[in-house]
């Protein structure tokens, strides 16, 4: 899909954004996707230049299960299979459950990992290695010890003309704290919007100028600011005030300035579209989290709610499947219209799994030997099938893939080196993918 | 476990009955291998019962282990009687399916655990060959391991260390089990550790503990990595000379010991103002600082804490901490049902600290409370910790620095702790009777709390009923006469008690020197060594000598020449993170933050309360419950109060906190208040420098340096605007590092 400027899917004829550069795309009978696509096009003149990818983030923490979503085994005993049925997709003998309706529908852009695993089962160790890639903490230390992608992402790829935070947090970062920078320094963890973006009147806090303060006036108070702010830094071994200079400085552009605000505020949307991603917490952290990387955010993760569901799972997932698939499916709509689904990536993951086997309380519990995690976007292969898990769902039984092979493909596809290493706190180069590789399939 | 002894004749006999019987292959190199010495720990250290495969509660394909290894006999039983007993091959011990899934010459979801011909092989396969017998009651048990060497001092970022680790076991004999156990190190940046024992130390310096498990038995290796070798000539011999406090012996020779030469003392203004905060939460006056600074004589600083412990303030913001810790919450319900309740119980709690209660006492007055919120405040306590989970493990981490939430499933894997220790401190709390109280949503509020006729606790595996039994305790005698909860303050706060003295001590010091001796503060484990284990016995000895006198403790540590330290490092501890050498700055709490704003810029903040406004003049440090809306006391970290862990009080820089700072109105209001300071000063006569010097004192508790000075002359010519100057001046100020640390 990456360099093919027409791809088909199931019944209309899509161009890409750089496709309609290319060719000019004076096309009759433009609807508003149409139109919002060449917008984008118009927008951009002479060479078309590589631009910078991005990220979107659904985390699910406390584990989804891939055995009722992703990866489900009708033909398994009852005990296995649970209560949903699949459904056909829009990508021939590929089905999902029947509670992402909207999904199935946008599936020829979206494509699935069946085979991740790493093995751990506790919450905290094993959202620390799905979002850094590595194993770390452990009994004796529970402390985060590698950072996340989002951050290794802000760090590679935080363009320093913009005033976007590089990597934002919808509506906050998540609880473990396995969402940070780490030794890539406070900059680089995850600004939380601390908002929910579904409320009424949304907005962020403290994002404007305050009452009587005019642009000179802040100007004048940030250059004061710097003159007096001259305590030495290195005091402080824990960096927290490090990071609070650079946070300032940060603030002080981002008040200053309008772009910033312009982003965050999602009344600017139209209520049609807000209605499609829907009127819940995940459906406009979706769409809010569109608006971000449109105005150069690098990494956006939106915080899904608890997933951790070990008794009573069907009646505790009501609440959470339909929202998601709302918000997900709208997403890659609205890419698509905008020209943008190459330029952002879209990624679905959570700590693990859950057991194949239903327990004594109708629920399910951790399981990591073998879960599932969606790709997307990004130039990304779309409609395809990673790996495979056993017949029940216990192993991987094909194309067994690590977390680390799925930052691999994220960072491959965003432009950064697998070859990158950053310093840890004892001055030691740590790989971003230790032994990880791009899923070449999706490349 | 209680080790078992029997006659010798009963061993033989028991011996001879495990003696191969026929033809089997076994291992005749081998010593007959026991259940729970060889087998077990073999299981343990291939993973094979771990978290992630058998042994998580549901087990693993079918085969499920204990965790960790923790239910022998169980084990036992599903490796040799489960599945029809196929997991085992009498004839063909090799060909044990348990073998061959190990060796994963049977597909195996785990991988190969096991090679073929390793020593854990041939145990298994001649544990088999022999019978496969479980603990017999005449098997010899572990009494007690040993670790060989215990600790070590390494070389600067060099070195490596092998660990022999001995087993004891009843009959007398011992054994080398240093390949069955099972290492980790606290600080892997520090020195990590194999799997098979060997230590080896990295690039940083410093302390470090391998924790070293063998079955339900634990040990700790320590380690110390030197910053400088002795006999280097950068590094000055002696500490400073010892102070008041019985404190500075101790640091002094760890100091020593480590290659470490301390900060220089700190100056006068730094001093006021860091104690100042620690104590009372709140920033010295000019006029404090003036007088502080004139003062030389030799015990002023002495003196200086003796009055702030005598300062309202110190109980306002102790008991502010206290609320945090005890989890007067006011989430859950609706705000104006729950506020009267928090504010009682938050009321209690500054009197309490106000008139130096002693904190056995204190404790003992909320554990045991029984009535209601008017009567008795401490009730409150009951409101938010309300279930099995939450009566252990708050009152575990509170009060007896212990973090014992794993053992509610299974035993805790780096401590000794069982689910017995777990449900035995849970009995204690079973007769706690509530009724009354007014329910709209999930937290009833103003319930009446009572001893119940009856009440127990039940083992979740066994079903059995656990009598009360304090953490590693004896059994208590159960009298439906005598409150269980009584029984548990009397073990408690006896003077013997190795955690309650301790766990206080260790807050304590956390709290003025920036982190626990042990660290964090409320994991005390075997496995989680202090830093310096000879203070923390000494200051514990003296705060139970003292009758936990709590002043009395604040004053030992406040007047340690480690308190007095200056927070810049020199060449030689600019990375010493866990000795005192310097003084370690933090970022001010959020309510001691907003706090110290209101008052330079001399505008209290407005807390909107439940129905009405708190009174003008409230301070964040006031504040009964963390339910108060405020944004910057969010952002900057103000704990939720969900857990009895200082934990959740996180001073992470973030975005959001200079958001605040740039564009709140929360400043920008007390900088336009006409009332404010900043107003005063634009009708201000004396001279810019006279003025310029008051400022700073105010912010920072010294006079602006020659180059301050001179910027601010420049920019007062520069803004035409007067009023704008100050308030632009003075939130510069605020807005730095220097004014919003404790450094």
């Amino acid at each position: 899909m990456l360099n093919t400027p027409f791809s088909l899917t199931n019944d209309t004829l899509r161009i890409s954004r750089r496709a309609a550069l290319s060719v000019g795309a004076p096309l009759l009978g433009l609807g508003l996707a149409d139109l919002l696509r060449n917008r984008a096009a118009a927008e951009e003149t002479g060479q078309p230049k590589k631009k910078q990818r991005s990220l979107i983030v659904f985390w699910t923490h406390g584990g989804m299960t891939q055995q009722d979503t992703y990866d489900m085994k009708p033909h398994s005993a009852p005990e296995y299979r649970g209560k949903y049925s699949p459904i056909a997709t829009n990508v021939p003998g590929l089905s999902i459950t029947e509670k992402f309706p909207r999904q199935a529908q946008v599936m020829d852009r979206l494509s699935i990992v069946r085979s991740v695993h790493h093995g751990n089962a506790i919450h905290a160790p094993s959202a620390h290695w799905m979002q850094t890639g590595y194993f770390g903490p452990t009994l004796a230390r529970n402390a985060p010890q590698k950072p996340s992608l989002g951050s290794i992402i802000a760090r590679s790829c935080g363009t320093p003309g913009s005033q976007m935070p590089p990597y934002v947090a919808v509506p906050k970062a998540e609880a473990f704290g396995y969402q940070g920078a780490v030794y890539l320094g406070a900059a680089y963890n995850p600004f939380e919007v601390g908002a929910d973006p579904n409320a009424d009147g949304f907005s962020v806090p403290n994002l404007s100028l305050p009452q009587n303060v005019t642009l000179g006036v802040a100007q004048n108070r940030a250059k004061l600011l710097k003159t007096f702010d001259t305590l030495r830094k290195d005091i402080d071994s824990r960096k927290v005030m490090d990071g609070l200079e650079t946070f300032k400085a940060k603030a002080i552009d981002m008040i200053t300035g309008e772009q910033v605000r312009e982003a965050f505020d999602i009344s600017q949307e139209d209520p049609a579209l807000r209605d499609r991603y829907g009127r819940h917490q995940y459906g406009q952290s979706a769409l809010l989290a569109r608006r971000l990387v449109e105005a150069g955010s690098v990494c956006v993760t939106v915080n899904t709610g608890y997933w951790d569901h070990h008794d009573d799972i069907f009646n505790q997932l009501e609440g959470h499947l339909a929202p998601l698939d709302a918000a997900i499916a709208t997403l890659v709509e609205d890419l698509t219209d905008r020209g943008m689904l190459d330029d952002v990536l879209i990624l679905c993951a959570g700590e693990f799994g859950r057991t194949p086997l239903i327990n004594g309380h109708a629920g399910r519990d951790h399981w990591s030997k073998c879960f599932s995690v969606l790709l997307g976007g990004g130039g990304l292969k779309g409609g395809t099938v990673i790996g495979a898990s056993e017949s029940r769902g216990g192993g991987v039984l094909d194309r067994p893939t690590t977390p680390h092979d799925v930052h691999a493909t994220i960072y491959d596809a965003m432009g950064i080196s697998l070859e990158t290493h950053f310093e840890d706190a004892s001055g030691r180069p740590i790989s971003i993918v230790d032994t990880g590789k791009p899923i070449r399939e999706l490349g | 476990m209680s080790p078992r002894r029997w006659p010798f004749s009963m061993m033989i006999l028991a011996i001879a009955a495990c003696t191969p019987t026929a033809s089997l292959r076994a291992d005749d190199e081998l010593p007959r291998p026991y259940f729970e010495i060889d087998i077990v720990p073999t299981l343990t250290k291939l993973d094979c019962n771990s978290g992630g495969c058998h042994g998580k509660a549901i087990g693993q394909n079918g085969f499920k282990l204990s965790l960790f290894g923790y239910v022998p006999a169980e084990d036992h039983e599903a490796i040799v009687q489960e599945a029809r007993g196929r997991r085992i091959n009498f004839a063909v011990p090799e060909r044990s399916l348990l073998l061959l899934k190990g060796t994963n010459a049977v597909p195996h979801g785990g991988g190969v655990r096991l090679k073929k011909d390793s020593v854990e092989f041939r145990t298994l396969a001649t544990w088999i060959a022999r019978g496969a017998y479980s603990a017999g009651e005449s098997d010899p048990v572990v009494e007690r391991i040993e670790l060989s060497p215990r600790e070590a001092v390494f070389q600067p970022q060099q070195g490596e260390q092998s660990l022999t680790v001995t087993a004891y076991l009843s009959d007398g004999t011992s054994r080398d089990v240093t390949r069955l156990a099972v290492y980790q190190s606290n600080e892997p940046d520090i020195a990590d550790v194999t799997r098979d024992g060997l230590v080896q130390v990295k690039d940083q310096s410093g302390l470090f503990a391998v924790m070293v498990r063998f079955g339900e038995h634990m040990t700790v290796f320590q380690g110390t990595v030197p910053f400088h070798t002795s006999g280097d000539a950068s590094v000055a011999s002696s500490p400073p000379e010892s102070g008041i406090s019985l404190i500075d012996p101790y640091l002094g020779a760890q100091w020593k010991r480590l290659g470490l030469e301390p900060s220089v003392m700190t100056s006068d203004g730094e001093f006021i103002r860091r104690v100042t905060l620690d104590i009372c939460g709140t920033l010295p006056t000019p006029a404090e600082i003036a007088s502080f600074m004139e003062d030389a004589s030799p015990d002023k600083d002495a003196r200086l804490i003796d009055r702030l412990l005598e300062r309202p303030e110190y109980a306002r913001y102790f008991g502010l901490l206290w609320a945090d810790v005890l989890q007067n919450r006011g989430r859950g319900y609706s705000t104006s049902r729950q506020r009267p309740g928090t504010a009682l119980f938050s009321g209690w709690i500054r009197d309490s600290i106000s008139q130096n209660m002693p904190y056995d006492q204190f404790v003992r007055e909320i554990l045991t409370a029984s009535g209601n919120q008017e009567t008795n405040p401490p009730t409150v306590w009951y409101r938010t910790v309300r279930t099995t989970s939450d009566y252990v493990e708050s009152v575990s981490q509170a009060f007896l620095g212990v973090r014992i939430q794993c053992a509610q499933c299974h035993h805790h894997p780096s401590e000794h702790w069982s689910q017995e220790d777990y449900f035995g401190l849970a009995a204690h709390f079973a007769r706690v009777g509530r009724k009354g109280g007014f329910a709209d949503a999930e937290v009833p509020t103003n319930e009446v709390i009572f001893l119940a006729k009856e009440g127990d606790v039940r083992h979740p595996r066994t079903g059995k009923i656990i009598p009360p039994r304090p953490l590693g305790g004896p059994d208590v005698d159960a009298n439906p006469y005598v409150d269980p909860r009584l029984q548990l303050a009397d073990w408690m706060t006896a003077p013997e008690n190795p955690f309650f003295a301790q766990t206080m001590v260790n807050r304590m010091w956390g709290h003025f020197l920036g982190r626990g001796i042990i660290h964090p503060i409320d994991d005390a484990r075997s496995t989680n060594p202090p830093t310096n284990p000879e203070l923390l016995a000494a200051l514990t000895r003296d705060f139970v000598a003292h009758k936990f006198d709590v002043k009395h403790l604040i004053r030992q540590i406040a007047n340690a020449k480690a308190y007095r330290l200056s927070s810049t490092p020199n060449a030689s501890n600019e990375n010493d993170l866990q000795s005192f050498a310097r003084y370690y700055p933090r970022r001010l709490k959020a309510e001691v933050l907003i706090d110290a704003i209101s008052q330079v810029l001399d505008v209290p903040t407005n807390f909107p309360g439940g129905p009405g406004a708190f009174p003008a003049g409230t301070r964040a440090i006031d504040l009964p419950d963390e339910a108060v809306p405020s944004h910057f006391l969010d952002v900057f970290g103000r704990p939720d109060r969900s857990s009895a862990c200082e934990c959740e009080r996180v001073d992470d820089p973030s975005l959001g906190q200079a958001l605040e700072l740039v564009g709140s109105t929360e400043i920008q209001k007390k900088l336009i208040a006409e009332t404010g300071y900043a107003a005063r000063l634009t009708n201000d006569e004396r001279s810019q420098t006279a003025i310029t010097q008051e400022i700073f004192l105010r912010v920072f508790a010294r006079v602006p340096r020659d180059d301050e000075a001179a910027a601010v002359s420049q920019f007062f010519s520069e803004e035409a605007d007067r009023a704008e100057a100050y308030r632009s001046l003075l939130w510069s100020l605020i807005a730095t590092n220097e004014f919003m640390f404790n450094h």
